[in-house]
């Protein structure tokens, strides 16, 4: 059945889109469609006039200066198998790996992934543990936003109206010794996540984390980060005391919800589990 | 009733152009405008893989992609792989291994498995892995695994 | 008989496969007539509730729309219960579940019918509704039908049933909750109704042409003859489209037959989910006590169905199940008590194992749980008390033919299991099990329904000696075409691809009954068995004459008629050719009837069954005891199949039944609020994918002929029926626990061990 769409506006280049969106913010921008077009099955956007990116959104893959750009509209195949990003950022391939299933990895984008902002979107965890940069294109140019600061809320990120996301911008210069993405479902393909988790580790040569970052998804309202479990691992080498209070740490960074998919006490018990057994990976890496 | 719009793309080696309503998804597009009814709809929510096509060579769901959005790329249906009336190698496969029984799912486990041997993924457990958007509910996916091992000889 | 030679047993490609694979296969939603309209069905969104008044009248008036129909232009009866008048086509006053149909929508397009059928929306008065069938038996629950809640009782008594005099040296008393199932056939529910002058011809998906024929004609009020229904290619079944397909037809056929126009009528995923009948929650409650030498003394089962909101096919369900609840087991005592109630739920309806899978579940749960009691191991435990050769009742007190395949499944499953070296798939850290789990499957319908049981073949041949068959049972997915042609074939002596089977017209061939209970091949491969020894008749005689020898001399092998013993012979076609010069009939048709059976209704005695299929399923586990997930790592499938007729089909139905059953026992849940489903799509209802099915090893036992064609079992039900209690024996045996229900999600794992869990302290 044909989706409810008023009109749809095809730009040949992604200025055109940029200058298109900031003249009517009121249309539903839509990429790959793989998540959008789920939306409006089920009744959503109604009469929606689309801006159709499919074909204008940077998808390059590209070392810049300090950063690797990865362009909005690269897909997770794409990004699952990119071998610059393999090698700095593995959580972010992994992750990719793991949205849906090998056809909808072929079309779903990263800026798709991250613009619907689900509490579960599984590229979210690896890019806040990164520190990446989501870059919006709009009248003014490119603005870039902090990925800690870009979801507001199930649904909700924070770009201006008129505003695309053109990148997402990786900071390579100081790769981590240890960055992994993990996602628990009741099956462990194409699935949505009942819990994920990235962690990155940098350590020093006495085997002490100099520097954590973790982040959880479907644990809380967007997916976020986990100070607390980063505040217990810094200063500390990976045994099983520093593992321990991370453990404990965890459940003051989540916020979780019965839903349909699983109960809140499970996403707990899950939060620790996977928290403990992606640390205990690290300690012996 | 919503304008039309223009589709141009290429169906199984044939470019053809299409008016059609901005909402069309590419699914409805190659079954009732093409004709080419081959493709299924088994959800229409990207979750069982009835309506996998390669899109330039890769497998997407079309029922979730809009038609409007492939303007100018090269689609491939369950229709397109077999030529000069011979079925390609993964077609003979699943028929020779008892891959097929409802029939419903077959294009699509087709079409992935098609974009599995071109991408040399033969490993069982990553095609297995791969696989997973493409449900079956009659053969427990044992003999498709054995269709994708014998075409993945044949092929060669 | 013919004697046994090829096809027969082995693995030719099936006569469906190849169209399917190359996109040719037309199934009903590849059908488009010129003028076709779309249907759409404006249903209840509330499970109990009275409707005051609703409006029509606007969406009328909506683009596109050609017709709304509502229940008073109806001309017919407005009744689809497909053995109790209870189920109305379309609601006038009440609902009683979420789905209930208030009228029906013609339109130009799918998506004009169904915004138009969204538009429909009636003031109700919400009334209490019932949700839980224990409770719904209650006298003080509000009732759905009547003046109480109760639909039917069945009970088998054998030996002694006083429940205080069942006593033994050890006793287990347990609850089962065992959840529901959607059959998600990857085809949802589809037909097409075209009309002509004063008859109607539906296309439909579907297990059974006949039972459509009979809604339709009873809804509009037409002979049975004005009502054609061709089973169209259908893209799975499992049951679900045994009755159930009447509705959506009834519903087809009423807007053509209205609109005069072909009207087609196509379920979302979603709707389907939502409104189409499921596998029969069941609570089972067991008292089962064993001696201290292991041998069973009684088992006491109190089994209470939830039908849902309408009978549907709730009584031959209960019907099954009630006889299955002891599986195969020698008991001496046995009082088993199936209840149906009725509640404002999805109702209830046929589902591969058809009850059995339930009870089956709760059986070999307990049967683990006493040999854990006795200190002894549940293999050695079953095998004390397997029906055998000196002991050979079943629970009904029917002999059976061949009790020693229950043992000898056993044996092989178990063989099997230990010989296949299983490739890990799961960490290492997971915890194993195995599980053990058999059936015992009565083949074909019941007693309650043998009046069902009959079956129509068609075979005509050509001057060729090619030959085209058809069958009043359907090809669904499960290999019946094959099948039919291999007997065919196998029977006239020559290559399955000169046998041409039909699916099923109600033009052509006779009321055949549904295609379900594992009788299709048994069914209609006797049929064709009747109609060729009929063709024979007059076949044979003209073989005769160009051999020279006597018409009973003739035997049919290698394409050829020869004098049997080695005479000679004469190519088959010289004789069809014959027989079409002589203008000799060459049109045969068959039928296949069962015999009668005694049963006794008050006390579950005597032949439920005509015959018996046993199957044995051996389960490897892997779990991971800190989040409750379930890996299958290897199922080893040992069946009693008599004969096997096509190879691969047979070995798909155990292994497609196998995985279907592993997400019935673990992902597969129907989340219920107030009678509404809430995870109607595939994103939230799991069923299993490729990743998660486990290899299994497949073993076909030969050695106990059975009464379909050539001495062929049913296997379509048995594939399924003992799966999900080996993997939940498994599971309890990798973790040391004792969980009773079903589906095994990981917070019903994790909270079973709750007080060993690591982190137990976050459970509160």
């Amino acid at each position: 059945m044909d989706l409810s769409v008023k009109d749809i506006y095809r730009p040949l280049t992604f200025d055109e889109a940029v200058a298109a969106f900031s003249d009517e913010p009121s249309m539903l921008p839509i990429a790959g469609g793989t998540d959008i077009s789920v939306q409006m099955r089920a009744g959503k956007f109604a009469g929606a006039h689309l801006l159709d990116l499919s074909g204008v959104l940077p998808r390059s893959i590209s070392a810049d200066g300090g950063f690797i750009e990865i362009g909005a509209g690269a897909t997770m195949d794409e990004i699952a198998d990119s071998g610059p990003l393999r090698s700095v950022c593995p959580a972010l391939c992994q992750a990719a790996r793991k949205v849906g299933a090998w056809p909808i990895q072929c079309r779903a984008t990263l800026g798709g992934n991250l613009a619907n902002a689900s509490p579960a979107a599984d590229t979210a965890p690896p890019l806040l543990v990164a520190d990446a940069l989501v870059v919006a294109a709009g009248q003014g140019g490119l603005r870039n936003i902090e990925a800690e600061d870009f979801f507001a809320g199930p649904g909700e990120n924070t770009l201006k109206p008129g505003e695309l996301i053109h990148s997402i911008r990786l900071p390579v210069t100081d790769p981590p010794s240890f960055s992994r993405f993990t996602k628990l479902g009741w099956q462990r393909e194409q699935i949505i996540s009942v819990v994920s988790l990235s962690i990155s580790l940098h350590l020093n040569d006495q085997g002490l984390v100099t520097k954590a970052a973790a982040a959880l998804g479907a644990v809380a309202a967007t997916p976020k980060r986990a100070p607390s479990v980063e505040a217990v691992l810094v200063g500390h080498s990976l045994d099983p005391a520093a593992i321990s209070r991370a453990v404990e740490a965890v459940q003051n960074d989540i916020t979780p919800i019965d839903d349909i998919r699983a109960p809140a006490w499970y996403r707990r018990v899950a939060a620790a589990t996977l928290v403990e057994r992606m640390l205990e990976e690290a300690s012996g890496a | 009733m919503p304008e039309t719009i223009i589709i141009h793309l290429t169906i199984n080696g044939t470019g053809r152009s299409f008016r059609t309503p901005p909402g069309r998804r590419l699914l409805d597009l190659i079954r009732d405008d093409a004709g080419q009814t081959g493709t299924k709809e088994g959800c229409g929510a990207g979750e069982c893989g009835a309506c996998t096509v390669l899109l330039d060579g890769l497998p997407i769901p079309s029922c979730l992609v809009l038609a409007a959005s492939c303007e100018g790329h090269e689609i491939t249906t369950v229709e397109g792989l077999v030529h000069d009336g011979s079925p390609h190698a993964v077609q003979e496969a699943m028929v020779e291994t008892g891959g097929v029984q409802c029939g419903f799912c077959t294009p699509g486990v087709i079409m992935t498995s098609v974009a599995l041997l071109e991408n040399s993924i033969d490993d069982r457990e990553e095609q297995g892995r791969r696989l997973a958007g493409n449900l079956c509910r009659c053969t427990g996916y044992e003999k498709i695994f054995h269709a994708l091992e014998v075409a993945g000889t044949t092929d060669d | 008989m013919t004697k046994i030679q090829p096809p027969l047993g082995g693995s030719h490609r099936r006569p469906d496969a190849m169209a399917k694979a190359t996109g040719q296969t037309r199934y009903v939603g590849d059908l488009a007539l010129p003028g076709m309209l779309h249907a759409a069905i404006a249903v209840s969104d509330r499970a109990s509730a009275r409707v005051l008044n609703f409006d029509v009248a606007s969406a009328r008036r909506m683009p596109g729309v050609e017709a709304v129909v509502t229940a008073d232009e109806i001309p017919g009866d407005n009744q689809v219960g497909v053995i109790f008048p209870d189920q109305p086509l379309l609601v006038t006053d009440r609902v009683r579940m979420v789905g209930d149909r208030l009228a029906l929508v013609a339109a130009r397009t799918p998506e004009e019918a169904w915004d138009a059928a969204r538009a429909i929306s009636p003031a109700y008065e919400d009334q209490p509704g019932v949700f839980d069938p224990e409770k719904a038996l209650d006298e003080t629950s509000p009732t759905l039908h009547g003046t109480d809640n109760l639909l039917h009782t069945f009970q088998v008594l054998r030996g002694q049933t006083d429940p205080d005099h069942l006593d033994a040296d050890v006793i287990v008393e347990a609850h089962y909750e065992i959840g529901g199932q959607d059959h998600a056939y990857l085809e949802p529910q589809a037909c097409l109704a075209v009309p002509e002058g004063d008859r109607i011809t539906i296309s439909a998906s579907c297990q059974c042409p006949f039972y459509i024929q009979q809604a339709v004609a009873r809804v509009l009020a037409i002979p049975l003859a004005s009502v054609r229904v061709e089973q169209a290619p259908t893209g799975g079944a499992f049951g679900g489209k045994e009755d159930y397909p009447s509705e959506p037809a009834a519903c087809a056929a009423m807007l053509a037959w209205r609109t005069r126009r072909p009207v087609r009528l196509l379920y979302s995923r979603e709707f389907d989910l939502q409104v189409t009948t499921k596998r029969h929650a069941m609570v089972v409650q067991h008292r089962w006590g064993a001696d201290k030498n292991g041998r069973l003394v009684f088992a006491e089962v109190e089994a209470v169905l939830d039908c849902g909101a309408y009978a549907g096919l709730s009584t031959v369900v209960a019907e099954r199940a009630n006889v299955s609840a002891i599986g195969p087991y020698a008991v001496p005592n046995i009082m088993v008590r199936t209840r149906i109630a009725y509640t404002n739920n999805l109702f209830g309806g046929a589902y591969r194992g058809f009850g059995a899978p339930q009870v089956s579940f709760a059986a070999e749960a307990t049967m683990d749980t006493l040999a854990h009691r006795l200190g002894m191991d549940p293999l050695e435990f079953r095998r004390i008390n397997l029906v055998t050769p000196s002991d050979p009742l079943t629970c009904t007190d029917q002999p059976l033919a061949a009790p020693q395949m229950a043992q000898a499944c056993l044996d092989r499953a178990v063989k099997d299991s230990e010989e296949h070296q299983i490739a890990p798939r799961a960490p290492d850290s997971w915890r194993r099990g195995r599980g053990i789990s058999l059936a015992l499957y009565g083949i074909n319908l019941h007693r309650g329904g043998q009046f069902l049981d009959r079956s129509s073949a068609v075979v005509i041949l050509q001057p060729d000696a090619s030959v085209i068959v058809r069958v009043g049972l359907t090809e669904m997915g499960q290999g019946n075409l094959a099948a039919v042609q291999t007997v065919t074939a196998a029977a006239l002596g020559i290559q399955p691809d000169k046998v041409q089977v039909w699916q099923p017209d109600t033009t052509t061939v006779a009321d055949s009954g549904p295609t379900v209970a594992s009788r299709g091949s048994h069914s209609s491969g006797r049929a064709v068995l009747d109609a060729i020894e009929r063709l024979r008749r007059r076949l044979d005689p003209i073989a005769a004459e160009l051999l020279g020898c006597r018409p009973e001399d003739v035997e049919l092998a290698d394409s050829c008629a020869r004098v049997s013993g080695g005479g000679p012979s004469v190519p088959l076609i010289d004789v069809t050719r014959e027989m079409a010069a002589r203008r000799i009939e060459t049109i045969s048709t068959g039928w296949y009837r069962s015999k009668p059976r005694v049963f006794d209704e008050a006390t579950g005695m005597g032949e439920p069954y005509a015959s018996y299929a046993m199957a044995c399923h051996v389960v490897d586990v892997a779990v991971d005891p800190d989040l409750g997930l379930v890996r299958v790592e290897h199922v080893a499938a040992a069946h009693d199949v008599g004969r096997v007729l096509h190879r691969t089909a047979a070995e798909g139905q155990v292994e497609g039944g196998v995985v279907q059953a592993m997400g019935w026992a673990l992902t597969e849940e129907l989340k219920l609020d107030q009678g509404r489903l809430l995870n109607p799509s595939f994103t939230d209802y799991l069923i299993p994918t490729s990743d998660d099915a486990p290899p299994v090893t497949v073993a076909l036992l030969e050695d106990a002929p059975g009464r379909g064609p050539f001495g062929s079992k049913g296997l379509g039900e048995p594939a399924f029926i003992p799966t999900a209690a080996a993997i939940r024996n498994a599971v309890c045996a990798a973790l040391d626990v004792e969980i009773n229900r079903l589906p095994l999600t990981p917070p019903v794992i994790v909270r079973a061990l709750a007080g060993n869990h690591r982190f137990k302290h976050l459970m509160e």
